[in-house]
């Protein structure tokens, strides 16, 4: 934090809110300037890799590395390339569907459980929570082929099923992270509402549920994230071409055109680029939400 | 209830399944190729539709078993998959592997012999490149059916070369010392930061080939006996590593090597930031393609006695224990390798290169037969450049490879000596003890394996 | 929020001791209800079926498998406690764990710190704020495979680009991605740039705090500093205390990046020491030498040596972790 901004807080003395939210509306003060440009500066450091993947994405197999931002001879090519050598919307198609469900899925299932450990007081609750965190801490290296027995014996191998539907029960990261915004929720709200009569469940979808719409919003769009990018599951389920995802088709496509196959490293980059393209698109329309959260709970109670 | 193995299952399956599908099985659980029409399903793992050498034999081994229902999931054989699969009881009916992994596959009785596969499909297992096959057999019997393979030429840059009045016979191995005075003729270095690598010893990946050009191999040719401590192993990593450290370290050289721009128009050739080093063949293309101007000069490596030398590698076909299809697998595997699928696939790259303009390079098949023929009926000298003094080498490269044989303990042998090799890279060990140590570990692995095998083979 | 809660609150956040005595007390009082016992079971059913089947059962199966010699394509044998004394005489069981608790020392604090700074940055950045929230998520959005490479690229000890920017301050940068001493720290800056997730749950916290806590230490004189440190990071020491543990789970399991760069597909040119963390290790047992009931037995153990840290971790942060809602 800087001087000016200390500055600008002691100027501000002695106020009542209304001046205070005047003052957050107002145009953007020294302090706001000097945020930006070091968000600015940080921003090129992040930034950095996609934009480099982006620019490779325009240039010819020879230009890849070349480490220009700019592409010496810009072509659309490769593009053109990858939607001919591979069913790119089937696999568009796919990893829609298995996102949209695990998103869905997994906030549901993680709220409901995260509700449960965080308002209620039962015995055994501190133990079962254990197990939980217990559930987050064995590489999967090792749960691996026991849970594609499981789904073996289910009949869903080569199916889109094993890439969602354990998200129906729930993941210890959500439950975990839900339960500590849960557990900033004062319980004189529920108290209240216990009075007027409401029961377990109107109290979690109608107060817990709203009031932690930022944290929902953010596992959606870790979920989104996390099973879009995933590249195990799809790997070791998908059998038929026709129900890959864009990462297990990437991975084709890496053994054809990368390591061990012709190394036309500008295919892998395009796909790279096409297959971060919607997630970006979806982040930056939801990002938005999980910043109203106070705004929309304000004190009106 | 618990499962105690995904394996008994698959025996359990298999046993059942015989009689289902109506396979007469061999006492010991063989399979009976002479059957005379593949039908069913066949699901093959770890081969993808990479290209038109892909494709055209994909094709015409498809049409080979007409009333089977060909199912593939393309990209390279991945273990993790695999294993589910094979802990499910689901195999796959045929996949591709490295021809390392062969020996571990078979050892574990997961892959089954090919004798009677071969015998039935008429294939001549004497047609395969000899180095090839070595890989592929596995206590006397044949596992796998090689397909494609991989060599070394020596790669440098007639420019420098020139430069330095050296000429391409000094760095391509035959005399090391040479090879270690050109490296310091040629290197360049400006303020502590390399501006040219004068040769490269590529470790630790080539130490087998630099061993055996001394005269030694890693592992005897029963593939019981490790023989990382041999003196010529250790005088091969000595030279190896001395020819970086004379250029400031591996670290260095590897931290430069790794910022070219390897498969780009300023590739280490065409911007003059190499002297030589040994490649796999396939870089030729990539050069051809990239920087057909690069002042390349191409030759074989070559062992003391100055005769040509390299290091092969592969895939190969293999038939998993519980293929629910081994009579189509077999077929369809036999046609993929056959002298005339390749010699198809080979005519239609040369009428691709055509078409973009470019130079048919030759192609390695595994299959000596068809490599010889393409050789003789498609490759066509363009008259130009060193591209076919490249063609030349790759090929007389081709009839002087060797392998380590196959062995049961293959991942644990190699990450042994590789270990070695990066900790003497890195200043922890000096070479003798870190072989020392890599000897013992890798024969320990070894006896291991081996002696599981022994018992079930009693 | 509703204003009965804000006096409290600043009453226990101005005074750290009164706010500690106060919660022991509750904790002392607080007493388990078995009537909460069936809403409560009905909430966590999804979960309870879930980990029996997908947890708990893979759990015991690896627990016996680590007991067995096992390579998945043949029947497993019993040999007891065989793996787990291999264990003790296998040299890179120790190298990989130091290597994992050097790392996740180094890693943590500076992931936690790094994200913490940036959440406060974007809290307070008014335009544009969408763009930079989607910015700092973007590493995390881009295909491992192509960040593996390019990473490489970024710290190549030569000529990258993190090198050529020290350069121009002077400073001559190591071989990251080479030099064994420099392998931990280089890979430490490039799992910085995946802080996006950290980033964004901080941040969400970070809205919910009121502002009327805010201006109540604004009127009280506190600088803006002072307000950041003594109101602001109290109030999302929840969250704050997830990354924590979140972080320190991850960092104990480091695989990918360090994969990918040094150990994976086609990159056989270099696999360095420095950078075998224990579950590479485990995922070569298991997946190349094919060795998994001892990959069972190293899973297992790691398992242990986490539960046991988490365990400390969060006997620790009691201390210092504020809910509005414990009221107990």
């Amino acid at each position: 934090m800087s001087a000016v901004a200390e500055r600008q807080g002691t100027e501000q003395q002695g106020t009542e809110k209304q001046a205070a939210e005047r003052r957050r509306r107002r145009l953007p003060g020294v302090g706001t300037v000097v945020v930006t440009t070091v968000l600015l500066a940080l921003s090129v450091l992040f930034l950095y890799p996609f934009v480099w993947l982006v620019s490779a994405s325009f240039k010819p197999r020879g230009e890849v590395f070349d480490n220009r931002l700019i592409p010496r001879t810009p072509t659309f090519e490769n593009y053109i390339n990858v939607w001919q050598e591979a069913p790119m919307l089937l696999w568009l198609g796919n990893t829609v569907l298995v996102t949209v469900l695990a998103a869905v899925a997994v906030t549901i299932s993680s709220s409901m459980v995260a509700w449960g450990f965080a308002y209620y007081r039962f015995p055994g609750r501190n133990a079962l929570f254990a197990l939980v965190l217990g559930s987050m801490m064995l590489p999967g290296a090792v749960t691996m082929i026991p849970v594609f027995l499981i789904w073996n014996s289910l009949g869903q191998v080569d199916t889109l099923t094993p890439l969602w539907a354990g998200n129906l029960f729930g993941s210890a990261f959500y439950i975990f992270l839900l339960r500590q915004f849960f557990l900033g929720l004062p319980r004189e709200l529920f108290d209240a509402a216990k009075v007027d009569g409401a029961g377990h469940w109107t109290m979690f979808t109608r107060i817990a549920l709203p009031l932690c719409k930022p944290a929902l919003i953010v596992t959606l769009l870790f979920e989104f994230q996390a099973t879009w990018t995933d590249l195990m599951r799809p790997l070791i389920y998908l059998r038929d071409s026709a129900n890959f995802t864009v990462p297990r088709g990437l991975k084709a496509l890496l053994d054809r055109y990368g390591f061990g196959g012709e190394w036309h490293w500008e295919i892998i980059v395009t796909a790279s680029v096409i297959t971060t393209l919607p997630m970006i698109i979806l982040f930056f329309v939801g990002q938005r939400h999980f910043v109203e959260g106070i705004a929309t709970t304000g004190s009106k109670g | 209830m618990m499962r105690t193995s995904g394996a008994a299952a698959v025996v359990a399956t298999l046993a059942l399944g015989a009689c289902a599908t109506g396979q007469t099985q061999a006492p010991e659980g063989g399979t009976d190729f002479a059957e005379e029409t593949a039908s069913g399903v066949l699901s093959i793992m770890g081969f993808g539709l990479d290209d038109e050498i892909g494709q055209v034999r994909y094709d015409l081994a498809e049409e080979a078993v007409p009333e089977v229902d060909v199912q593939l999931t393309e990209g390279g054989l991945d273990m993790q998959q695999f294993l589910s699969s094979v802990a499910a009881g689901e195999e796959p009916g045929l996949i591709r592997v490295d021809r390392t992994q062969v020996g571990t596959l078979a050892s574990r009785g997961a892959i089954m012999p090919l004798t009677d596969c071969v015998e039935t499909e008429e294939v001549d297992t004497s047609v395969f490149v000899e180095s090839a096959l070595s890989q592929v057999t596995f206590d006397g019997e044949v596992y796998g059916i090689p397909e494609f393979n991989t060599v070394q030429l020596t790669m440098a840059n007639q420019e420098l070369l020139d430069e330095a009045g050296l000429s391409v016979e000094d760095v391509n191995g035959s005399d090391r010392e040479a090879v270690a005075e050109a490296n310091e003729q040629l290197h360049e270095s400006e303020g502590g930061s390399i501006e040219v690598i004068g040769y490269d010893s590529k470790l630790p990946e080539f130490l087998p080939l630099w061993a055996k050009a001394g005269g030694a191999d890693l592992l005897s040719e029963d593939g019981r006996t490790a023989q990382l401590d041999d003196p010529a192993v250790l005088e091969a990593l000595e030279w190896a590593v001395g020819i970086y450290d004379a250029q400031g370290g591996f670290g260095e050289v590897k931290a430069f090597r790794d910022s070219a721009d390897f498969f780009g128009s300023g590739n280490q050739f065409a911007s003059g930031t190499l002297g030589a080093m040994p490649m796999e063949q396939w870089y030729v293309n990539v050069l051809n393609e990239v920087s057909p101007d690069a002042p390349m000069a191409f030759d074989t490596v070559r062992d003391g006695d100055g005769e040509p030398l390299a290091y092969a590698s592969g895939s190969a076909w293999a038939i998993p224990s519980g293929s629910d299809n081994p009579v189509g697998a077999c077929r369809f595997a036999a046609e993929m390798v056959r002298t005339e699928s390749w010699m198809a696939a080979a005519q239609e790259r040369v009428r691709l290169r055509e078409e973009d303009g470019l130079q048919f390079t030759g192609l390695l098949t595994g299959n000596a037969e068809a490599d010889e023929r393409i050789r003789k009926e498609l490759v066509t000298p363009s008259g130009e450049g060193p591209w076919d003094a490249a063609v030349e080498a790759l090929y007389e490269a081709n009839e002087h490879t060797f392998a380590l044989p196959a062995n049961p303990a293959d991942a644990e042998f190699k990450q042994a000596w590789m270990d070695a090799v990066n900790r003497v890279l890195n200043g922890q060990q000096e070479p003798a003890e870190a072989l020392e140590q890599a000897q013992e570990e890798a024969q320990e692995a070894l006896d291991e394996a081996w002696s599981t095998w022994d018992e079930q083979e009693g | 929020m509703a204003s009965q809660t804000q006096d409290p609150a600043l009453t226990r956040l101005a005074d750290p001791t009164v706010a500690d005595t106060d919660r022991s007390r509750r904790r002392r009082q607080q007493h388990y209800r078995w009537r909460e016992l069936r809403p409560a079971l009905l909430f966590l059913s999804p979960w309870l079926v879930g980990f029996t089947v997908f947890t708990a059962w893979p759990v015991l199966y690896s627990g016996y498998l680590s007991l067995t010699d096992y390579d998945v394509l043949t029947d497993a044998q019993w040999i007891g406690l065989d793996n787990y004394e291999r264990m003790l005489e296998d040299p890179k069981v120790r190298l990989s764990l130091w290597n994992t608790v050097v790392y996740t020392v180094i890693q943590v604090p500076a992931y936690v710190a790094v994200s913490l700074g940036l959440a406060l940055l974007l809290n307070r950045a008014k335009r544009a704020s969408g763009f930079f929230r989607t910015v700092f998520f973007l590493p995390n959005m881009t295909p491992p495979v192509a960040t593996g490479v390019l990473l490489l690229l970024l710290f190549n000890g030569q000529n990258g680009l993190v090198n050529t920017v020290l350069g121009w301050v002077g400073i001559e940068g190591p071989n990251w991605t080479t030099d064994p001493d420099w392998i931990k720290p280089g890979l430490v800056m490039m799992s910085l740039l995946s802080v996006g997730g950290s980033v964004i749950i901080l941040l969400a916290a970070l809205r919910n705090v009121p502002q009327e806590l805010h201006d109540a230490a604004r009127v009280d004189g506190a600088g803006s500093w002072r307000r950041t440190w003594h109101v602001t990071v109290p109030m999302i020491s929840g969250a704050l205390f997830f990354v924590f543990i979140v972080n320190t789970i991850a960092a104990l399991q480091s695989f990918t990046e360090a994969y990918t760069a040094f150990f994976g597909v086609g990159n056989t040119t270099y696999s360095n020491d420095a950078a075998l963390f224990y579950v590479i290790h485990l995922f070569r047992q298991a997946f190349e030498s094919l060795n998994m009931g001892y990959a069972s037995a190293m899973a297992w153990v790691l398992f242990v040596v986490i539960m046991v840290i988490t365990a400390i971790q969060v006997t620790v942060s009691r201390r210092f972790v504020f809910y509005e809602g414990d009221q107990r």
